[in-house]
């Protein structure tokens, strides 16, 4: 269960770095710091609400047995969430808890 | 002795408990608790030195007391006691703090009401309460309240900051005073 590595969000990453720079040629491969982007990743990987890896069922979605139902949430600032989580948390306060910017969703999905 | 954690254990195991009421508010009772058992092991393991814990009941890690016992400035040899109450909606809403001793201090009151930022449930600016944050930050920032967010602009108890503000030798006594009294 303990699989922290996936690649959609490397990707997700990689692609919202390179549009920030303005460039919209593909980025190189000589530059990508392997370890900085596994740092990153492990940062998001792990939803800092309930504190379970995003791509597994958040806490309450485990304890009440609906793990299909539980989908991650992408905000603009690249911050990933359990949307469980997330939607309970933007009912109190509409920014995102880890960068504190106004929330946006950017995507839905697994 | 049977540890909160061994007894949630179980409770997985048995899914469907047999002594469970209301199935609604049991299952979110368990979340603050399947949170609070990670964090109070994370809070024993990085708890400041001037810091001490302790569970009345350790089937209730949502319920505990903190000494503080400052080792510098103007509270130190006092030793003050928070009392500590997790609700039930935790980690949407922060952990409820009362001071139990009497102490002379301009971001606590007399009566145990407490000016922490981090333990303000709605805030503006990014220094309230987060689902990010846990029990360590609770502790650090009830610690640091005798250091560095010793904070006398922004009072609560305002005759205290004010007294300090008038005579610095004279708030320490009066201080001192109560430490004396209250917080031995
Ligand atoms: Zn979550
Ligand atoms: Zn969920
Ligand atoms: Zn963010």
């Amino acid at each position: 269960m303990d699989d922290g590595d996936e690649p959609p969000i490397v990707l997700s990453h990689n692609t919202s770095l390179s549009s920030k720079s303005g460039g919209d040629k593909m980025f190189s491969l000589k530059k990508w710091n392997a370890v900085a982007m596994w740092s990153w990743d492990v940062e998001c990987d792990t939803c800092a609400i309930c504190r379970v890896q995003v791509m597994d069922a958040c806490l309450r979605c485990q304890a009440e047995n609906k793990q299909e139902d539980c989908v991650v949430v992408w905000g603009e600032c690249n911050h990933s969430f359990h949307n469980c989580c997330m939607s309970l948390w933007v009912k109190q306060n509409n920014r995102c808890p880890l960068c504190q910017q106004d929330w946006v969703v950017q995507r839905i999905g697994k | 002795m049977l540890t909160l954690a061994s007894k949630l254990k179980r409770d997985d195991g048995g899914k469907t408990g047999r002594a469970s009421g209301a199935s609604d508010s049991t299952h979110r009772v368990s979340i603050r608790d399947r949170l609070l058992t990670k964090e109070v092991s994370e809070l024993e393991a990085h708890l400041p030195s001037t810091c001490k814990a302790s569970f009345p009941d350790e089937d209730k890690l949502h319920h505990f007391q903190l000494a503080v016992s400052p080792d510098e400035g103007y509270y130190q040899s006092g030793r003050f006691q928070f009392e500590i109450d997790v609700p039930e909606a935790y980690n949407m809403v922060p952990p409820k703090v009362r001071c139990l001793t009497r102490i002379w201090h301009p971001n606590i009151t007399e009566n145990g009401e407490i000016c922490l930022s981090l333990l303000r449930e709605h805030s503006i600016d990014g220094t309230g309460w987060a689902p990010t944050r846990t029990l360590k930050d609770v502790v650090w920032g009830l610690n640091s309240l005798f250091t560095d967010l010793l904070n006398f602009d922004d009072p609560l108890n305002i005759d205290a900051a004010e007294h300090h503000l008038r005579d610095k030798e004279d708030f320490r006594n009066k201080v001192q005073d109560y430490v004396k009294h209250y917080a031995r």
